[in-house]
C-alpha cells in the first residue's frame, strides 16, 4: 500500500499516456510489418540524421540499444551477456552491445536467423542492414561492425563531426561539417536504395524532415514552460514522452499533434502554478541515462520534495533554429542533426566552457532551471554517458555554486544500482542544497 | 646533446629520461608540443621547427589527480596521462594537440584544455570512416589546424618546409622498418623490449634527432656480439598502447617479440606519407587510412549485398598476414588495456582473422598499471605452454 501511494506522488500529466504508449505500439507494429515482409533495419540512436531517411523509405527500424534496456529490465539479459562473453567480448563492454551480441550469436547460430523463443517483445528479427552511428562513442560502430561475425548485413556508420569548442568558431568550420554531411546522405540514400530495391521519394522525404523538425521544436518549448516555478512537469513524463521525438517513433504527423497537446497541459499548469510534485522544495537536474529499471526511486525522491526539473542532455532536442531557408532536404536534416551538439557552442565558447557539447549544457541548464542540485548517474559499462560528470560536477560548484550527487548504476547490471543506499544520501544531500542555497543568496 | 652514448644505449638512456632532451631543447628556445596519439600529424610540427613529444602515462605512477576529471571506470592510458599532465611532470610543455582518434582521448582532451593554462591547445576531429567525404573533410580539420600552429609560432606554413618534414618522418619510418627487419632472423638480433625502449625514445626527440639514434642503433644491433637468446616461441603482439619496456620484457621472458602491433611499436611506422601536390591531402590520407588502429571502421565492400565475412576480416586485418608469414610468427597475444572500446570489440573477429591463419592466439586484457605484471606474466606463460 505505502509503494502505492509512492507511485502516485508524481502528478503525472495526462498526456504523456499517449506518447508513452506509441512506443510499444510502434514496436510491436514494425514487428508485425517485418514479419509480413517489409524490411528492417537495426538503427543506433543516431540523433535526427539516418533516421528522417529510414521513415521516408517506409523502412521499419529496430533499435538495440533500446532492445538491451527491455532485455535488462524483463531479466532476459543475463542469457545474452554470458553468450557474449562465450564468444571473446570482454565484460567491460558496453551492456547494451553485449545484450545484443549475445542475442545475435544465438540467433544466427543456433537459430539460423530465427528470432530466439524467449526474447521479449517478440525480439529483434534479422536485419537487411544495420545502421551505425560515430556519434557519442566509439561503441555505437565498433558494435555494429562486430556484429559482422553474425550478420550477414553490410553495416552504414553515419558520420558524426564531434568539433572542439574554440575550433568550431574558426572560418568555414560549420560550413565544413555541413558538406561532408550532406554527401554523407547522399551516398547514404543511394546504399539504401540499393538495398531495398526502389527510390527515395523527395517529397516524401522533403515533408517527414519538416515533420522532425517541428515536431522537436515544440518538444523543445515544452521543456523551456518547465523553467517556471513551481516545475510543472517532471522529467520521468520527459523520458516517457521522448521516444517520439528522440527515434521518431510512430506517425509523425500524430505525435505532432499530441506534443502539441503536451504543450497546452503543461501551459495551463503554468498558468494555474500547478507542480509536478506535492511541494517543489528542491528543483533537480539529472545526468546522464536514468535507472530504467528503478524509474520509482524518482516518486520517493518527490515525496522529499525533489522536482527534477531538467534532464538528459543526450535525450533532448537540438535547441531550434530556422532552416525554412534550406531547401534541400538532405541538407535541412544535416543542420538539424548538427544542431544537436552545435546549438550549445557558441554559449559555451562565451562562456569558456571548454568542455562543449557535453558538459556545458548542465551548466546552462541549472543555471536557467534554476536548480538547487544535480543528480549525476554515472554508469559502469557506458562510459560515454559518464566521462564528463566529475567534469560537470566540478563546473557547477565553481560556476553557480550548485552542489551535485553522484549515484553509480548501470544500464543492465541492475545490482549496481541501490536505491535504498541512495535514499540513504538523500538527507545530507539536502543539507548540501540548503547550505549552498544560502550561499548564492549571499 | 650533452650524452655520448649512442645506439642502444643512448636510446635506454633516453627512454629512461624522456623529459631531459626536451628540457633542453627548451632551454635553447624550442617549442615543444605534446601529443597522446599516433594520429597527430607531426609532420606539421617539424616543419614550423616544434618539437612533437608525446605525453604517455607511467604504469607506476598512482592516478590522483586525474580522479577529479575523470572516472575510474575509463581508459587508464588517458587517465595515467591526464594525472602526469596535471601533476606537471612535463612542465617544458608550450602545448598540447588533442585528436578525435577514439572516444576516450576526445572525451579526455574536453578536460585536459579546462584544467591546464597551456599557451596553445588544438583539438582535431578525426571522422570514423574511410569514406571520400569525411578524408576531404578530415584534410579541412588539418588545415585549421596549420592555421593554429602558424599563429602560435608566427611562421608560415610552406609546402617546401611541410614536404621537406614528410620526407624526414618517413625516413624515420623506414628507418624504423628497418630496424624491425632485425626481428626476421631466428633469434632475433635486437629484442622487442629495446625496439619499444627505441620508438619511445622516439616519441621524445626531434625527427632529425630521432633518425640519428635509429641509425646508430641499427648499426649497433649490426655489430652486436650479444645476441639475445632463442627462445621457445617467437610472438607478435597486437593492441593498442604498449610503450611500457617492463610490460614487454615481461611477455619475453620466455618469447621473443619480434613484431608489436601496437602505437608503441611499428603501427605508425608501417607506411608513408604520399607526397602529393598538396601536403595536406598526403598527409590526411595516411592518417586516416594508413595507420590500422582498431578506431577506424572498414569493412570488406558496401556493394549493397551480402556482408562477406572473410572480405571483411581482410580489410581490417589483412595486412597481418605477410608479417605473421614473414617474420615467422607462432602465436599471437592480443594485449588489450582496459576499457579500450575500439580494441575490445575487435578481439574475436581478429581471433578469427588469426585463426584463419592458423595462427594460434590468445586475449590478455591488463590495466596498465605495474600490479597487472605479475598476472600478465601468469597468461602469457599459459599461452606458451598451450603452443610449445
Amino acid at each position: 500500500m505505502a509503494a502505492e501511494q509512492e507511485k502516485k506522488v508524481i502528478n503525472r500529466l495526462a498526456s504523456m499516456k499517449p506518447l508513452r504508449a506509441k512506443v510499444n505500439e510502434t514496436y510491436l507494429r514494425s514487428l508485425e510489418a517485418i514479419q509480413s515482409g517489409k524490411p528492417a533495419v537495426w538503427s543506433m540512436l543516431n540523433f535526427y540524421y539516418g533516421d528522417p531517411i529510414l521513415k521516408a523509405m517506409d523502412i521499419e527500424v529496430v533499435y538495440p540499444e533500446n532492445y538491451g534496456a527491455i532485455a535488462a529490465a524483463t531479466g532476459a539479459a543475463p542469457q545474452y551477456l554470458e553468450r557474449a562473453d562465450a564468444e571473446g567480448f570482454p565484460s567491460h563492454l558496453c551492456g547494451y552491445s553485449l545484450v545484443t551480441l549475445g542475442y545475435a550469436a544465438r540467433m544466427m547460430k543456433e537459430l539460423k536467423g530465427q528470432v530466439p523463443p524467449e526474447a521479449p517483445f517478440g525480439g529483434m528479427p534479422r536485419p537487411l542492414f544495420l545502421m551505425a552511428s560515430a556519434a557519442v562513442c566509439d561503441a555505437r560502430y565498433k558494435w555494429f561492425q562486430a556484429l559482422g561475425r553474425y550478420m550477414d548485413a553490410p553495416v552504414w556508420t553515419l558520420e558524426a563531426p564531434a568539433p572542439g569548442v574554440r575550433e568550431f568558431f574558426m572560418e568555414g568550420y560549420f560550413e565544413s561539417m555541413v558538406e561532408m554531411g550532406v554527401k554523407h546522405l547522399r551516398d547514404f540514400v543511394s546504399f539504401v536504395e540499393g538495398m531495398v530495391g526502389r527510390k527515395m521519394d523527395r517529397d516524401k522525404l522533403d515533408h517527414t524532415a519538416n515533420l522532425m523538425i517541428e515536431v522537436n521544436r515544440v518538444w523543445h518549448e515544452i521543456s523551456e514552460l518547465r523553467k517556471a516555478r513551481p516545475c510543472p512537469m517532471h522529467s520521468r513524463d520527459f523520458w516517457s514522452a521522448m521516444p517520439a521525438a528522440l527515434f521518431l517513433a510512430g506517425d509523425l504527423e500524430d505525435s505532432l499533434r499530441l506534443y502539441q497537446d503536451m504543450y497546452r497541459e503543461v501551459k495551463e499548469r503554468v498558468d494555474n502554478r500547478v507542480c509536478a510534485i506535492p511541494e517543489e522544495k528542491y528543483r533537480l537536474v539529472f545526468a546522464e541515462l536514468p535507472p530504467w529499471h528503478s524509474l520509482d526511486f524518482f516518486d520517493r525522491l518527490a515525496a522529499r520534495g525533489w522536482n527534477f526539473v531538467i534532464e538528459s542532455f543526450g535525450y533532448r532536442p537540438p535547441i531550434p533554429i530556422d532552416l525554412s531557408g534550406v531547401t534541400d532536404p538532405l541538407e535541412r536534416i544535416t543542420r538539424f542533426s548538427l544542431q544537436f551538439f552545435a546549438g550549445y557552442y557558441d554559449d559555451a565558447s562565451k562562456q569558456n566552457v571548454l568542455g562543449g557539447a557535453f558538459a556545458y549544457p548542465y551548466l546552462k541548464y541549472a543555471r536557467e532551471w534554476q536548480c538547487d542540485g544535480a543528480l549525476l548517474h554515472p554508469l559502469i559499462s557506458c562510459r560515454s554517458a559518464s566521462t564528463h560528470l566529475p567534469y560537470v560536477s566540478n563546473l557547477l560548484m565553481e560556476e553557480l555554486k550548485v552542489p551535485s550527487l553522484s549515484i553509480e548504476g548501470d544500464i543492465v547490471d541492475l545490482r549496481l544500482f541501490n536505491p535504498e543506499e541512495a535514499l540513504a544520501r538523500a538527507e545530507p544531500f539536502e543539507q548540501a542544497m540548503d547550505h549552498y542555497r544560502r550561499v548564492r543568496r549571499s | 646533446m650533452s650524452s655520448k652514448a649512442s645506439g642502444l644505449a643512448r636510446a635506454r638512456e633516453v627512454y629512461s629520461h624522456r623529459a631531459q632532451r626536451a628540457r633542453e631543447l627548451k632551454a635553447e628556445g624550442s617549442k615543444i608540443l605534446g601529443y597522446p596519439c599516433a594520429y597527430v600529424p607531426l609532420e606539421m610540427l617539424t616543419a614550423l621547427d616544434v618539437v612533437p613529444y608525446r605525453t604517455c602515462g607511467d604504469i607506476r605512477e598512482p592516478v590522483t589527480e586525474a580522479d577529479r576529471a575523470l572516472p575510474g571506470s575509463f581508459c587508464p592510458v588517458m587517465r595515467t596521462c591526464l594525472d602526469c599532465a596535471l601533476k606537471n611532470r612535463d612542465d617544458f610543455l608550450d602545448g598540447v594537440v588533442a585528436i578525435h582518434s577514439c572516444d576516450p582521448q576526445e572525451k579526455t582532451a574536453r578536460v585536459w584544455e579546462p584544467y591546464t593554462d597551456y599557451p596553445y591547445f588544438h583539438f582535431i576531429d578525426m571522422p570514423g570512416t574511410v569514406r571520400p567525404e569525411a578524408l576531404a573533410y578530415f584534410r579541412g580539420q588539418l588545415d585549421d589546424f596549420r592555421k593554429t600552429l602558424e599563429a602560435f609560432t608566427g611562421r608560415e606554413l610552406s609546402r617546401q618546409r611541410l614536404a621537406a618534414a614528410i620526407e624526414c618522418h618517413n625516413r624515420q619510418r623506414r628507418l624504423v622498418r628497418e630496424l624491425y627487419e632485425l626481428t626476421r632472423p631466428s633469434p632475433p638480433l635486437v629484442t622487442g623490449s629495446e625496439i619499444l625502449q627505441v620508438v619511445k625514445a622516439l616519441m621524445s626527440l626531434p625527427v632529425a634527432e630521432g633518425n640519428d639514434l635509429l641509425a646508430g642503433v641499427i648499426a649497433d644491433v649490426g655489430n652486436r656480439s650479444d645476441r639475445p637468446a632463442r627462445k621457445s616461441a617467437r610472438l607478435l603482439t597486437w593492441g593498442s598502447t604498449l610503450d611500457d619496456a617492463d610490460v614487454m620484457q615481461v611477455l619475453e621472458f620466455n618469447a621473443n617479440v619480434v613484431m608489436d602491433e601496437s602505437c608503441g611499436g611499428i603501427r605508425a611506422y608501417r607506411g608513408e606519407v604520399k607526397l602529393t601536390a598538396d601536403p595536406l591531402e598526403g598527409l590526411a590520407d595516411y592518417y586516416l587510412k594508413e595507420i590500422t588502429c582498431a578506431r577506424t571502421f572498414r569493412q570488406g565492400s558496401l556493394s549493397g549485398g551480402a556482408k562477406d565475412y572473410a572480405a571483411d576480416l581482410q580489410s581490417r586485418f589483412g595486412y597481418l598476414k605477410s608479417i605473421v608469414r614473414d617474420w615467422q610468427i607462432d602465436g599471437a597475444i592480443m594485449l588489450l588495456v582496459r576499457y579500450c572500446d575500439p580494441f575490445a570489440f575487435e578481439m574475436p573477429s581478429v581471433k578469427d582473422y588469426f585463426d584463419t591463419l592458423g595462427l594460434p592466439s590468445t586475449y590478455i586484457e591488463y590495466d596498465y598499471t605495474a600490479g597487472a605484471l605479475a598476472p600478465l606474466r601468469t597468461r602469457v606463460e599459459a599461452f606458451l605452454e598451450t603452443i610449445s
